[in-house]
């Protein structure tokens, strides 16, 4: 069913009454069709080999958030104790600074990061000279590749308080010495600012590869109608690739409560604590190097409940407000 | 014929026997050994290495060595992540922490029967009872605590050029430090006609209970005021956290004025090991605390040397506080706890263990420490190592491509006179200047310490992350100005720590430390 969407948009939408019924197939059918399209069906089975082994197996160990775990006597063997491990994270004093910290980076990640990904998009997609595509592409794309390790290098080389760039500018215009890293009000704009740099291109791709599929004729006869390049964006580029927008921030949500280990691992210190400490910095001190691994699956679980619960909200959200949602 | 039959069935039966049985014997024993290297930027012994070799055709065993990660941290991660999937080595070198946490875990072997089996080891490794007492748990020895770590290391040393250059004589008390480490941030020291260098250099570097806070490269400075390291564990009526005394209020003062004044490399408090060690190489400081090998031996200096071929590093002793006190650091009778795992024992491998470090400290001992004689190294008529008369110079055990062969010196070393002398050579620098490491360390050495070995018994909060947060945070806060250090603010501090459970550990751990009869 086509029809014409508020604003001039074109929607394709159906009602499951709309749409064409399989007919029933009996087991043999099934098995013989499937048999027809082995090639397509083989290359599902590595995807479903990694997420059964990856992601479904190792539940079987989350029983430890419950458990008071010991390596010798193994996932099984080691004595429950409800719910303690649970209640070490939530009584810690920094649990709600952590939690904060956590929301804080990952919502400023996701409300930044796409609309610069998306942005980064469409500009490649609308620029007419392919040689310059090329080279901002690969710049954009660069930064994924480099480690937070070998980033914080470059960082400290813009931010030191004795060696940085912007300090030396700092410096010959009569300012003062800023400590860029170790400023709790400067420090997570760096960190957001520099996720933004590192993954805005890799982000781009795939909104990039959402505008291919979008029918150049939608374009063409846009054009015979007379409308402006700005309006082409407005009522075709965007509505064709919103619901991919719509999935990429619903996969986001749903690991919400991470909020990026490797890059505050490597940037936050001492003095950034305050604004720089997140849910899995804590995990790793207390969890991993206080050999404490069973408060550290209880706050993994804790985070897996938190994001499903985001998720499933999210999902209906999406589903009201733009017509389409993961599931 | 039938008989005939019987016996060669029985002859190619016998034959078959024997041969499986001196397969079987063969087979070496694999040993796996997590293993702190001598030269972090170097690899494991090459597989070519001819230890590997001597082993398996001696001792029947086959060593698989990996070194562990050089940072602390690291070094934990990787150890505590094995164990909670039961996957400890073999043989391991673990920090005090870990020790506990794996021996509480039941991870570890007891090693008093395996002891036994190195008598040569366990009285040329083992012989200081109070060295011992950190390898225990519960009265009884889970860990083997080798004495391969030299004690005394790290020292305050000054720019000497600078002070020349300004004109001024090496700081004496805490005030003579300010007012150089000022002379040296302001007054262009080095000559180069810009404002690049600071009077004063550390980062934090903290590894364990007894340093957390602002960390070791701090020790002078809160030396002078009495109140080196985490813990006062100097005796019973004073033992406690250092914090709770009013002279830590005075040194926090300091470090913040020192600060604020910007007399500090204003990164310290981000900055990682390489990164200091990168300034000071690069003329930045004038005074800090540094490791006498990191500072001055011939792998080391030569990038300062090559800089600075008119800079001149030397010790001096820590500064001296108002009250008269001053210290260096934290002396531990310190020790590098290698430990089996229960595992290994599990698997019947409790006897190669024992020989393969009996070995380590008998036949395998020289090798260790510096490779193939003949090869890498010579024994003068005295019986002392030498270059000399090697067939390849190249091969030499001084040269830092070879390094990787005395990887594993960790495992043999008693720290005596004959292997101490050819590890720290002196070296001429470009400007033919003679250098003596040991002569630093030994300068190190004749300073005031603080007597701390008693604090490596102390164990960490079931809190830890809490507590070290808090701990660590407010007082980098203090230094750095961003909380107002006053006495409401410090009472405030130790109100807060005490809500995390310091008394309570401040109590336990004394009881501990009593308990080890290490209190006086």
């Amino acid at each position: 069913m086509l029809k014409k969407g508020g604003g001039g948009r074109v929607e394709v939408r159906g009602t499951k009454a709309d749409r064409p019924k399989i007919p029933g197939r009996t087991f043999p059918e099934t098995l013989s069709h499937a048999w027809k399209f082995r090639g397509i069906y083989a290359l599902g089975i590595l995807p479903l080999a990694f997420f059964l082994v990856i992601r479904y197996l190792p539940l079987w160990n989350a029983q430890i958030a419950f458990k008071e775990f010991s390596p010798l006597d193994g996932v099984w063997g080691s004595p429950w104790n409800g719910l303690a491990n649970f209640s070490a994270f939530f009584r810690s004093p920094y649990f709600w600074p952590l939690l904060r910290n956590t929301l804080m980076y990952s919502l400023a990640k996701l409300i930044l990061g796409i609309p610069a990904a998306v942005l980064l998009a469409l500009a490649l997609y609308e620029t007419g000279r392919r040689a310059l595509r090329k080279v901002v592409q690969t710049l954009a794309y660069l930064p994924h590749f480099l480690s937070w390790i070998i980033l914080h290098g470059i960082l400290l080389g813009l931010f030191s308080a004795s060696e940085g760039l912007f300090n030396e500018i700092n410096r010959a215009a009569g300012v003062g010495t800023v400590n860029y890293m170790g400023d709790p009000a400067v420090f997570p704009f760096i960190v957001v600012l520099s996720d933004l740099w590192k993954e805005m291109g890799w982000s781009a791709i795939i909104f990039l590869a959402a505008l291919m599929g979008i029918d150049p004729a939608l374009f063409e006869s846009a054009q015979v109608e007379g409308a402006s390049r700005l309006q082409q964006v407005r009522y075709i580029t965007l509505p064709g690739i919103l619901e991919v927008v719509v999935v990429v921030a619903l996969l986001r949500i749903g690991t919400i409560l991470d909020a990026g280990f490797h890059q505050l691992f490597v940037l936050y210190s001492v003095p950034v604590y305050d604004v720089g400490d997140i849910i899995d910095t804590w995990v790793y001190r207390q969890g991993i190097l206080n050999a404490d691994y069973s408060v550290a699956t209880a706050v993994g679980l804790f985070k897996g409940l938190i994001g499903l619960g985001f998720l499933v909200a999210a999902n209906r959200l999406a589903k009201r407000i733009a017509g389409s949602g993961l599931y | 014929m039938k008989t005939n039959a019987s016996r060669a069935f029985l002859s190619l039966a016998l034959v078959l026997c024997v041969a499986l049985g001196a397969g079987a014997q063969a087979k070496p024993v694999e040993i796996e050994l997590w293993i702190t290297g001598t030269a972090s930027e170097a690899g494991p012994p090459p597989a070519d290495w001819a230890g590997y070799r001597i082993v398996r055709e001696t001792l029947g065993i086959e060593m698989k060595i990996s070194l562990l990660p050089t940072s602390f941290t690291d070094q934990d991660t990787k150890i505590v992540t094995a164990a909670a999937a039961n996957r400890l080595p073999d043989i391991l070198h673990v920090n005090r922490d870990v020790f506990i946490k794996l021996t509480k875990q039941g991870l570890l072997a007891p090693v008093d029967e395996l002891m036994k089996k190195m008598p040569t080891r366990t009285k040329t490794h083992y012989d200081d009872p109070l060295r011992n007492k950190l390898a225990m748990y519960k009265g009884k020895m889970y860990g083997l605590p080798d004495p391969g770590k030299m004690p005394m290391t790290d020292g305050w040393v000054i720019r000497k050029d600078w002070l020349d250059k300004l004109g001024l004589p090496a700081p004496n008390t805490i005030e003579d430090f300010y007012k150089v480490a000022k002379a040296f941030t302001q007054n262009d020291p080095d000559g180069n006609g810009k404002n690049d260098t600071y009077g004063f250099g550390a980062y934090i570097e903290t590894s364990d209970i007894t340093n957390w806070g602002l960390g070791v490269r701090f020790d002078p400075i809160l030396g002078a005021y009495g109140v080196t390291g985490m813990w006062d564990v100097t005796s019973a009526k004073s033992f406690g956290l250092n914090v709770r005394k009013p002279e830590f209020y005075d040194a926090m003062t300091f470090v913040a004025r020192l600060n604020k004044d910007g007399l500090i490399d204003p990164d310290w408090t981000t900055l990682k090991k390489d990164e200091f060690r990168a300034r000071w190489k690069q003329g930045k400081y004038g005074i800090m605390r540094e490791n006498f090998a990191a500072l001055s031996t011939v792998a080391n200096y030569p990038a300062f040397d090559k800089n600075f071929p008119d800079g001149e590093w030397i010790p001096i002793p820590p500064p001296v506080g108002p009250k008269g006190k001053s210290s260096e650091g934290m002396l531990y009778v310190d020790t590098r706890i290698h430990v089996v795992s229960k595992r290994a024992i599990d698997a019947g491998k409790g006897d190669a263990v024992a020989k393969l470090l009996e070995w380590f400290a008998t036949d395998g001992y020289a090798l260790a420490m510096f490779g193939e004689k003949g090869v890498n190294f010579t024994l003068d008529a005295e019986g002392n190592v030498s270059t000399a008369g090697l067939p390849d110079p190249e091969k030499s055990y001084a040269k830092a491509a070879n390094v990787p062969v005395l990887q594993l010196r960790n495992l043999a070393s008693v720290n005596s006179d004959w292997e101490l002398l050819p590890r720290y050579v002196p070296h001429k620098t470009i400007n033919g200047r003679t250098i003596r490491p040991l002569d630093i360390w030994r300068y190190f050495t004749k300073q005031p310490w603080t007597e701390a070995t008693a604090a490596l018994l102390i164990e960490p909060p079931a809190n830890k992350a809490d507590f070290e947060r808090y701990y660590t945070e407010n007082l980098v806060k203090f230094a750095l100005g961003q909380q107002e250090l006053s006495p409401a603010s410090w009472k405030a501090f130790l109100a807060g720590l005490d809500k995390l459970g310091a008394k309570e550990l401040e109590k336990s751990a004394k009881a501990k430390v009593e308990e080890a009869g290490l209190l006086k």
